[in-house]
C-alpha cells in the first residue's frame, strides 16, 4: 500500500523540470488551512497572546534600529534650531508656567476645600489616578485600524485598558501590552467606544470612532437632542476606565435626516490624535484620598478640619463604599 | 545550491523587513509599497528552487507580527499570491517587459484583494480606492529596479 502510494507520488513529480516537492496547489491548500486555523485561534481563543508578546520583544531592537534614522534627524534639527527660536520658546514657556502656577494654586485651594466638603457630605473620596509619560514610536501599519505604538510597556507598569491622553485631550486606550512597548487604539478607530458627557448640559452619551476620516460619532441619540455645534464632549468617568472631565471632542456637525429617528452627530477629536509625539498614559482611577504633597498642608482650614473630623467620627463606616474600578 | 544566492535572499528579506519597520505615517503610509511582497515575488520568479509557497507563508506571519494584526491574515494573502506567482513562473520566460510588469501588478493586486476580503470578513470597512495605491507604487518600484539593472527574468535578457 505504502509502496503504491510512493509510486503515485513519484509519478506526479516526474514531469517537473527539477524536484519541487509537493505541488504548489497542495502547498496552497495546506498553508491556507494553517492560516485560517491561526486566525481563528488568535482572534477567538487568545492562545497566541503570550507568543506574540515574546516575538514582539525579539522584534523590539529591530524596531529601534528602524526608528534610528528619523530619531537622528529630529535630534539634529533640534540641535541646530536657532538661538532666536529657543529664546522665544523659552519666553512663551515661562509665561505659560506663570499662568499655570497661578491656576494650580487656585486648584490646590479648591481641591483641599473639595476634600473637606466631601468629608462633610460623607461622600466617598474622589478617585485618583497615576500616569506615565510615553512617546509614540510609530503609527500602526494596518490600514484598516487606527492604532499607534508607544515606547512604554509591561516593564513600566502599563496595563491594557489604560487611557492615553495628550495636552489637549484623550487620544485613545491601551489595548495590547508588550514588555517594552504597547499598542494604543485611537478614539477614531471604529472598535473603540467611550462614555462621554456634554460639558454644557451634562447629557451622557457614548462616542464611537468613525474610522475612515479621523472623526468621532455620537450615534443612538434622538433627532431632537439638545446638542449644538461647538459643544465640548468630556469623559464622564462612569466607566471607571477614563478619569472624569478629560476633553474628548468638539461637535462639528449635526444632521437630522427624515428617514431615521436618530441624529447624525459628527465630532472632531480634541487631542492631536495624529500629530503629537508625547503622550501620557493614565491608569484607571482608584479609590483613595488626594495625597499630593501640596495638598496635605491645608491653608487656614483648621476649624473646618476639626469640625469635619467630628462629623466623620459621628457617622462611622456609613460612607465607605468601595467602588469597583475595574470596568472589565 | 548556490550559497551566495541564499545569502542574498536572506539579506534582501531582512532589508525589506527593515523598510517595513520604518516609522511611516499618514500619506507615506498610504503610498508605501509592500516591500516584503515585492522581494518575495522577485525570488519566486528568479529562484523558485530556493523559495516556495511555504516561504511566503512564513514571511506573511512576520509581516502580521510587525503590523500587530491577527496572525494569519497577511500569511494567507501572501500564500495565495505566491501560488499564482509559482504557477505562472515558467511562462514568464516568454513575457516581455510590459507583460511582466502587468503580471507583477496583478500579483500585488491579488494580495491586496485577499487582505481586503479577510478584513471585511473580520468586520473592517473598505477605506476607499486609495487602498490600492500600494500596488501602483509597488509596480513603480519594480520598474525602477528593472531600470537600475535588476535582472528579473523575461524575454530579451540574459537569464
Amino acid at each position: 500500500m505504502a509502496r503504491h502510494l510512493y509510486n503515485k507520488i513519484e509519478q506526479q513529480q516526474a514531469p517537473a523540470f527539477f524536484v519541487r516537492g509537493p505541488s504548489p496547489f497542495a502547498r496552497l491548500a495546506f498553508f491556507s488551512v494553517l492560516s485560517l486555523a491561526l486566525m481563528a485561534s488568535d482572534s477567538r481563543l487568545q492562545y497566541l497572546a503570550s507568543m506574540r508578546q515574546s516575538l514582539q520583544t525579539l522584534l523590539h531592537p529591530l524596531q529601534l534600529l528602524a526608528n534610528a534614522p528619523s530619531q537622528l534627524y529630529l535630534n539634529t534639527t533640534e540641535y541646530f534650531s536657532t538661538h532666536d527660536t529657543l529664546l522665544s520658546e523659552n519666553q512663551q514657556l515661562k509665561k505659560r508656567d506663570l499662568m499655570q502656577s497661578i491656576a494650580l494654586q487656585k486648584l490646590n485651594l479648591l481641591a483641599v476645600e473639595n476634600a473637606h466638603m466631601r468629608v462633610l457630605l460623607a461622600a466617598q473620596a474622589a478617585l485618583k489616578e497615576s500616569s506615565v509619560a510615553a512617546e509614540i514610536m510609530h503609527v500602526g501599519r494596518d490600514p484598516f485600524t487606527r492604532k499607534v505604538l508607544i515606547n512604554r510597556g509591561q516593564n513600566h507598569k502599563i496595563l491594557p485598558g489604560m487611557a492615553v491622553v495628550d495636552a489637549a485631550g484623550v487620544i485613545g486606550q491601551v489595548t495590547r501590552v508588550y514588555p517594552l512597548s504597547s499598542e494604543v487604539t485611537l478614539i477614531t478607530d471604529t472598535s473603540l467606544a467611550m462614555p462621554v458627557q456634554i460639558e454644557r448640559n451634562g447629557l451622557r452619551a457614548i462616542a464611537f470612532g468613525h474610522g475612515r476620516d479621523s472623526t468621532v460619532d455620537l450615534p443612538y441619540l434622538p433627532a431632537n437632542v439638545d446638542i449644538k455645534r461647538g459643544d465640548r464632549l468630556v469623559t464622564s468617568g462612569i466607566d471607571g476606565v477614563y478619569p472624569a472631565g478629560l476633553a474628548v471632542a468638539t461637535v462639528k456637525q449635526i444632521v437630522s435626516a427624515a428617514d431615521t429617528p436618530f441624529a447624525r452627530i459628527v465630532c472632531e477629536p480634541a487631542g492631536g490624535v495624529e500629530n503629537h509625539r508625547q503622550v501620557l498614559v493614565v491608569s484607571k482611577p482608584q479609590l483613595g484620598s488626594i495625597t499630593a504633597p501640596s495638598l496635605t498642608q491645608p491653608v487656614k482650614l483648621g476649624l473646618t478640619q476639626a469640625k469635619s473630623a467630628d462629623k466623620k467620627q459621628s457617622m462611622p463606616n456609613k460612607s465607605v463604599k468601595p467602588r469597583d474600578a475595574h470596568a472589565r | 545550491m548556490p550559497v551566495n544566492k541564499l545569502k542574498t535572499l536572506y539579506f534582501s528579506v531582512l532589508l525589506a523587513f527593515m523598510s517595513l519597520l520604518l516609522p511611516w505615517s499618514q500619506t507615506a503610509l498610504l503610498v508605501r509599497p509592500d516591500f516584503m511582497l515585492l522581494v518575495l515575488i522577485f525570488w519566486l520568479i528568479r529562484a523558485p528552487n530556493l523559495c516556495n509557497v511555504g516561504t511566503a507563508w512564513m514571511l506573511g506571519l512576520l509581516v502580521d507580527l510587525a503590523a500587530g494584526m491577527v496572525f494569519g491574515q497577511y500569511a494567507l494573502a501572501y500564500t495565495v499570491t505566491a501560488f499564482f506567482a509559482v504557477t505562472y513562473q515558467r511562462r514568464l520566460v516568454l513575457f516581455t517587459g510590459v507583460q511582466q510588469l502587468l503580471y507583477v501588478f496583478s500579483l500585488l493586486l491579488i494580495s491586496q484583494v485577499m487582505l481586503l476580503i479577510i478584513k471585511t470578513f473580520a468586520g473592517g470597512q473598505f477605506i476607499g480606492w486609495l487602498y490600492f495605491l500600494p500596488s501602483l507604487s509597488g509596480v513603480m518600484l519594480w520598474l525602477l529596479a528593472v531600470g537600475l539593472g535588476l535582472n528579473t527574468g523575461g524575454r530579451g535578457r540574459a537569464n
